[in-house]
């Protein structure tokens, strides 16, 4: 009869053990989740902020041989603007998978030739040229600022939500910890009850 | 012509070449940019150039105050005195006074026939349109449908069309490039002012052929510099020379030929007077050939003064007073824009 109760208890006891094992090893591998969209998370805020900062510098730049290429060629900005037609830089929209999480990057081509190659010809062709390159620069540098920047709010969010999920599985498994000890002591307990009328009742009869 | 300009200039011309000399004096000195160099803020700037002869143009122009404000306002006062010499002049200076504005107004034909052909409004093109460059025919330019509609109703009808008959026929007007045509008029253009003055003779030929001639060397050598790597062939490029000046014919031979700045120095070389520019480029200031070429022309301006009884004063002074706008336009962008290493690369005047 003993050996009969002590079966069953190891038993629960077994169940339960797996259970909690089960339940450990979900909040490990939610765990590892959360710190792999952290360390995501902290590196894209460090770019984003020294783009930002390199983005202030460029533009600074460029704007000067803006003033530099009309000192030298005069008043551009009409004949410019008249003949915009098609984009020569584009970008496009690719997935990148971080922890099984999906964010959105952009990068740029280039597509076409520069139909601006005789502007300046007879005046600040020079000047027009670096102020192209600045120019071009400064947009390349925005477009990784626009695919960091959209990215953020989107990895911000899935952080939050698994952090949550990885933090109400502690919780569960440190009730579950804590419901199997209790349960195991409680078990324990009748048991030892058991075992005492047992033996009484082997005295008795 | 008859020399001795001295008897009987004065009979037609006297009035406004006073007049010229007046403005000419006016122009900003040294000391005049050293002040405004100083100056923190474009509201200093304004206060400053209240002490020249600008005095208040600024006076109406509201808060805040932008670069592009102080430019127009310029440009306005720049017009403004043009016009009055021209409404003042008497043959053949206003054959002169006109063939100064044919270079404005190539610019804004060009401008003007490509907003024609993307169908852009006529009257956001106008505002764009540089005012020395005005012809009566200008609204009417949406009328026509191509450019060769455009040449056959309107553009025969201006100063301009000697040059477009120059280039090339009408049909080859649709598929040109817009950048080519507009060098190709300029050249013919600059052919015809040489011809001109050479053909008044008297002083005004001798002060204003070499600056005539310089100005056709310069874009040579800078049509030259800024079709390296591009897809500009080398026929090309020479139809796109000047036919007169110091280069030609030779020069503009070999520069057909050059493939790159080095070349292009070999060339000039040759020159005593192209030399020394040649040699100051680069160098401590990390000077540019046109900076070069600028301070140059400015240099030849000058020296128009110190002759009497010609036209030539009236091209020194307008292009004198380009010039000043230029270097005051420059000044008050490295002030607003809070760059001031360079806030010296100004072209000095006087």
């Amino acid at each position: 009869m003993a050996s009969h109760s002590a079966q069953t208890r190891i038993e629960a006891q077994t169940i339960m053990k797996a259970r909690l094992k089960g339940a450990q090893t979900g909040r490990n591998l939610l765990k590892k989740k959360s710190d792999a969209l952290t360390l995501r998370f902290r590196q894209i805020l460090k770019k984003i902020i020294e783009t930002k900062m390199l983005m202030g510098e460029v533009m600074r730049e460029a704007a000067f041989s803006l003033a530099e290429a009309k000192f030298t060629a005069g008043d551009f900005s009409t004949t410019v603007i008249q003949n915009v037609n098609k984009a020569q830089v584009k970008i496009r929209a690719k997935k990148d998978n971080v922890a099984g999480v999906t964010l959105p990057v952009f990068e740029h081509y280039h597509e076409g030739t520069d139909s601006y190659e005789l502007t300046g010809l007879a005046r600040g062709g020079e000047q027009l040229a670096k102020l192209k390159r600045n120019y071009a620069k400064a947009v390349e540098l925005l477009v990784e600022l626009a695919s960091l920047q959209s990215s953020f709010p989107g990895l911000n969010v899935l952080l939050l939500i698994s952090s949550q999920s990885w933090m109400r599985e502690s919780e569960k498994s440190f009730i579950g910890l804590l419901k199997l000890t209790v349960i195991d002591h409680f078990l324990f307990s009748i048991f030892q009850r058991l075992y005492l009328l047992n033996d009484l009742l082997v005295y008795v009869l | 012509m008859l020399e001795g300009a001295e008897l009987y200039f004065n009979v037609d011309h006297g009035y406004l070449e006073g007049l010229v000399r007046g403005c000419k004096a006016s122009l900003l000195t040294q000391q005049d940019y050293i002040n405004l160099v100083q100056c923190e803020t474009l509201e200093d700037l304004k206060i400053h150039l209240q002490t020249t002869d600008y005095g208040n143009f600024l006076a109406n122009q509201t808060n805040p105050l932008t670069v592009s404000k102080i430019d127009t306002e310029m440009r306005k006062r720049l017009c403004g005195e043009f016009e009055y010499f021209r409404n003042h002049s008497l043959e053949p200076l206003s054959t002169f006074l006109t063939y100064m504005t044919c270079s404005y107004m190539i610019d804004n034909v060009i401008l003007l026939m490509n907003g024609a052909l993307q169908k852009k409004s006529v009257k956001e093109i106008l505002g764009k349109c540089h005012p020395l460059g005005r012809f009566t025919e200008m609204e009417a330019v949406n009328i026509a449908e191509t450019p060769s509609d455009l040449f056959n109703a309107i553009l025969i009808e201006t100063p301009l069309a000697p040059f477009f008959q120059d280039c090339m026929s009408e049909n080859a007007l649709d598929e040109l490039n817009i950048e080519l045509l507009r060098n190709k008029l300029y050249k013919s253009y600059l052919e015809a002012f040489y011809k001109f003055c050479k053909n008044h003779g008297d002083v005004t030929a001798d002060v204003m052929c070499p600056i005539l001639e310089f100005e056709a060397d310069r874009r040579a050598f800078i049509i030259t510099l800024n079709s390296f790597g591009t897809e500009l062939s080398k026929e090309d490029r020479e139809t796109l020379y000047p036919t007169f000046g110091k280069l030609y014919p030779e020069g503009l031979r070999l520069l057909a030929q050059a493939e790159d700045f080095d070349q292009m120095k070999n060339v000039a070389d040759h020159y005593g007077v192209y030399k020394p520019l040649f040699e100051a480029v680069g160098g401590s200031g990390g000077k540019t050939l046109e900076d070069v070429f600028y301070e140059r022309e400015v240099q030849m301006n000058v020296l128009a003064f110190n002759r009497q009884f010609h036209y030539g004063v009236f091209y020194a002074y307008v292009k004198l007073k380009e010039q000043e706008m230029r270097n005051i336009v420059w000044i008050a962008e490295c002030i607003s824009q809070r760059h001031r290493t360079k806030i010296n690369s100004y072209i000095p005047i006087l």
